[in-house]
């Protein structure tokens, strides 16, 4: 007879056999623990004769979704931007545009094409970003599906096969043809059968099998999961050898490998046809003559909670303008050099943000070369500085392609503090370890180092200072921040969420920010005129 | 956080309901390289609006700067007297910031920061100012007795300088990171200059002291 295992009893099962992380994971897949949820803005439209006058820092994402919402309900909103063009760092590099590095500005040479674009920045949009998603509808974005994981992209390690690239599905079915059969050997059952039932216990067990594909016996003897060697259509086909283990056990890339197709970087992703700006151009068409370019915020003050006052400078002069509510999604390290009258509280918070590092490079292919070796989209990895090569998913079979030469995310600062000229050739060099034609391949590269990019100075902001997440501490700052200085002045973007570096959290920070105001507001007059008693 | 001391004056008054100006388009033309508009958003991002400085990005205020000290501290970083330590990110990051000034380059940005307004300096450590001033007769001979600087020794003033700035400053004298230099003259006097000094607490205890002379 089949027992009845509750879902609290089959996690303390996994409890006692396993680690309490797994327990963590499971109880998340099981729908246990709650998923947070900003809601999406419903604002309350304002009389015409009585806008609101918002001013909006930054023509960031978190910026755009807040233009774009409030100029929806009626408010009077100008978004100002200090580069001359908005997206901050959702941004798309073409041919002929510039890349504003402080000390290194580069113009980009690729081919003028509509599929030779590069995303320096965001590249990819999980299917879980519904709010991002729901933009991209709403705007009339178009989207193709982006391949992050490809089986026949390729995985080399100098410690590992000599250094010789081999291809990911090597490596992922020979990992896990060899745990799937340390796993079934030891499934003697003796602690397991006695939670699980009989059925159960099979089910697991085949499973088991099924993920290594393991052969009679519960051995591991390769798999036509990674390909055959020949054959296979009209011939029969003869298989691969088996990665030997030992070698994969040499790196790293065993543990990065099998984790890569989870959570955000998990199928289905998407991006935009033509560029992630797509996204921007989306909200700036909606937003035309409200945007201005070029203007840089000098000085942001709270009028004793009458509103905001900002100052700014364009093309050598200075203006000042007024406004009831203040959004703005400047970098905090940026607003740290930015003259205001923020109390202590806030102002240490803004201090207290550190500054993400992130490098990106990219070269024009004068062919296709790696569609030769059957591989469309997805990435090499390869434990060398430049950790990764993206292929382009879009563009498939034209002449030429943009391929992602180096990403280095979370500490790249290696790169950054080369010259453009050792940057590319570092590039170059470690990639013809991944395809020996590499360097006739590529041409036109261009770098883009996000600590040092005008304007940005940096990316993903950090509020934690060790591995372990946010101390007490650093959340009492992060809330500091998140609320409205002066009840007027909103301090948005990535930033202001615990999950800095994906624009549906610059997306969520602009709708909390909006949720609070009207909040806030509901004693605001729908009245034309001024409230006298 | 800073105040300028004297308030702007603006070219231009409008509030928010009247008519803006169109401003520039979405994308950059070609741009031809050597004719990046050196404006001051270059020096603003990483030094704060108006050189006010800006201590997370590590720029120090510029506003005030004597004109002879803040053109040779640009030449100096392009260089590479300055600038070029392993791993000091900040100095790193001014050094490219400024290797491809002309020298026409130097000179017009020396005189724009120039109409930059004075700020109060940040003040951010505690030491015993008491010891501090028995130190600072070490520095005076260079420096001045009320910190005002000596042009004549190439010595900057150091009122009016943000004290973490400075204390980087020490510290890089100290290593020889900053002044190691044969061809960086001053950098190198100073470099003998910084020997009063025998540890982190002197450098707090004397930049306490020049704290209250600001
Ligand atoms: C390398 C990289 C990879 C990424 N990958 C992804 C991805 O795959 N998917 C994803 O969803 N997200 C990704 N992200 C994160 C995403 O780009 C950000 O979360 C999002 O774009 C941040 O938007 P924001 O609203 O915070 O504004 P920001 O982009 O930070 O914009 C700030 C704006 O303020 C402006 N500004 C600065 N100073 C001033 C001033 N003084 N006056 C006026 N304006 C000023 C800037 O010019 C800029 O436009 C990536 C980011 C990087 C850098
Ligand atoms: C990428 C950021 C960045 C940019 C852009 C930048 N600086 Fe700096 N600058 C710094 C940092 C950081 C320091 C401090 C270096 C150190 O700690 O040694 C600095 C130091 C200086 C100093 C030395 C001050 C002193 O008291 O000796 C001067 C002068 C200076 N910068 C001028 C400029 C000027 C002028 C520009 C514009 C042309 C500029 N900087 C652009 C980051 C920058
Ligand atoms: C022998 C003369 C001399 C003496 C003594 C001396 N200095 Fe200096 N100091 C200089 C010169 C010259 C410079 C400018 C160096 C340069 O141009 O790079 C300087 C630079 C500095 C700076 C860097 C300022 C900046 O903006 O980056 C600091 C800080 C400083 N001195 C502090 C001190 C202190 C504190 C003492 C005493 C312990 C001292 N100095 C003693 C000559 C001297």
């Amino acid at each position: 007879m089949n027992k009845f295992v509750s879902r609290r009893e089959l996690l303390s099962l996994i409890g006692k056999t396993g680690a309490t992380a797994a327990v963590l994971k499971a109880s998340t897949a099981l729908g246990l623990v709650p998923e947070t949820n900003v809601q999406f803005p419903d604002i309350p439209s304002v009389n015409p004769a009585n806008r609101p006058a918002v001013v909006i820092l930054g023509g960031g994402i978190s910026g755009l979704t807040t233009a774009y919402e409030l100029d929806k309900a009626g408010y009077d909103c100008v978004v100002l931007e200090a580069a001359p063009k908005a997206g901050g760092r959702c941004m798309t590099v073409r041919s002929g545009d510039l890349i504003d590095e402080v000390g290194n500005p580069q113009i980009c040479e690729f081919d003028d094409e509509p599929h030779m674009y590069f995303n320096a920045g965001p590249a990819r949009i999980p299917s879980t970003h519904r709010n991002l998603l729901r933009y991209c509808r709403e705007l009339g974005v178009e989207l193709e599906i982006f391949v992050n994981e490809n089986k026949e992209a390729y995985v080399q390690d100098d410690a590992m096969f000599n250094g010789k690239p081999i291809k990911n599905a090597a490596v992922t079915t020979s990992a896990r043809g060899f745990m799937a059969e340390i796993m079934a050997k030891n499934f003697t059952g003796h602690e397991l059968d006695q939670p699980l039932n009989q059925y159960e216990a099979e089910s697991l067990l085949s499973a088991i099998r099924s993920f290594g594909d393991l052969s009679e016996g519960d051995v591991f003897k390769g798999s036509t999961r990674s390909g055959y060697a020949h054959g296979g259509f009209i011939e029969h086909g003869v298989q691969k050898d088996v990665a030997d283990f030992s070698e994969l056990l040499k790196t790293d890339f065993m543990r990065m490998i099998l984790g890569q197709n989870e959570g955000e970087t998990g199928p289905v992703l998407f991006q935009p046809v033509g560029g992630m700006d797509k996204i921007v151009q989306g909200f700036t068409n909606k937003l035309e003559g409200k945007i201005y370019y070029d203007v840089m915020v000098a000085s942001v003050n709270l009028n004793n909670g009458d509103g905001v006052e900002v100052t700014y400078e364009h093309k050598g002069m200075k203006y000042k303008i007024q406004a009831d509510y203040c959004f703005n999604c400047i970098p905090s390290h940026l607003m740290t050099g930015i003259e205001n009258n923020f109390d202590d509280n806030y102002i240490e918070a803004m201090r207290y943000v550190r500054r993400g590092e992130a490098y990106k490079s990219a070269f024009q292919a004068k062919t296709r070369f790696w569609e030769k070796d059957d591989i469309y989209g997805g990435i090499s990895w390869t434990n060398q500085k430049i950790q990764q090569i993206w292929y382009p998913p879009h563009g498939v079979f034209k002449d030429k392609g943009v391929i992602l030469g180096a990403y280095d995310y979370g500490g790249g600062m290696h790169f950054t503090k080369l010259s453009q000229e050792e940057r590319l050739e570092t590039a170059i060099r470690q990639g013809q370890k991944v395809h020996p034609e590499y360097r006739d391949q590529v041409e036109k590269g261009i770098t883009i180092a996000w600590h040092r990019m005008n304007h940005m100075l940096g990316c993903a902001a950090r509020w934690a200072r060790n591995r372990d997440g946010m101390t007490a501490d650093e959340e009492r700052l992060y809330r500091t921040l998140q609320q409205p200085a002066g009840g007027r002045h909103y301090m948005i973007g990535d930033q202001i969420s615990v999950h800095s570096a994906w624009q549906e959290s610059a997306i969520l920070s602009a709708h909390w920010a909006i949720n609070d105001m009207v909040k806030r507001q509901s004693g605001i007059s729908t009245m034309p005129g001024q409230k006298l008693s | 956080m800073k105040k300028l001391i004297s308030s702007c004056l603006f070219a231009l008054f409008f509030s928010i309901t009247t008519q803006h100006q169109s401003v520039s388009g979405q994308q950059y033309d070609k741009l031809n390289l050597d004719s990046q508009p050196l404006s001051n958003k270059v020096c603003a991002t990483c030094h704060g609006s108006y050189g006010v400085g800006n201590p997370i990005v590590g720029g120090p205020s510029l506003a005030g700067l004597e004109p002879w000290y803040l053109k040779r501290q640009l030449e100096g970083f392009r260089a590479k007297h300055r600038g070029n330590e392993t791993d000091y990110v900040p100095g790193n990051e001014m050094q490219v910031s400024v290797a491809r000034l002309s020298d026409n380059e130097i000179e017009e940005v020396v005189s724009f920061i120039a109409t930059w307004k004075p700020v109060e300096p940040e003040q951010t450590l505690s030491g015993d100012a008491n010891n501090g001033s028995a130190l600072y007769a070490s520095c005076a001979a260079c420096h001045g007795i009320n910190g005002m600087g000596n042009e004549l020794l190439g010595a900057p003033a150091l009122v009016g300088r943000d004290d973490w700035y400075m204390a980087r400053q020490l510290k890089l004298f100290m290593s020889g990171n900053r002044g190691g230099n044969p061809d960086d003259v001053y950098g190198q006097q100073m470099r003998a200059g910084v020997q009063a000094l025998g540890s982190e607490q002197d450098i707090n205890d004397v930049l306490a002291y020049i704290n209250t002379m600001n």
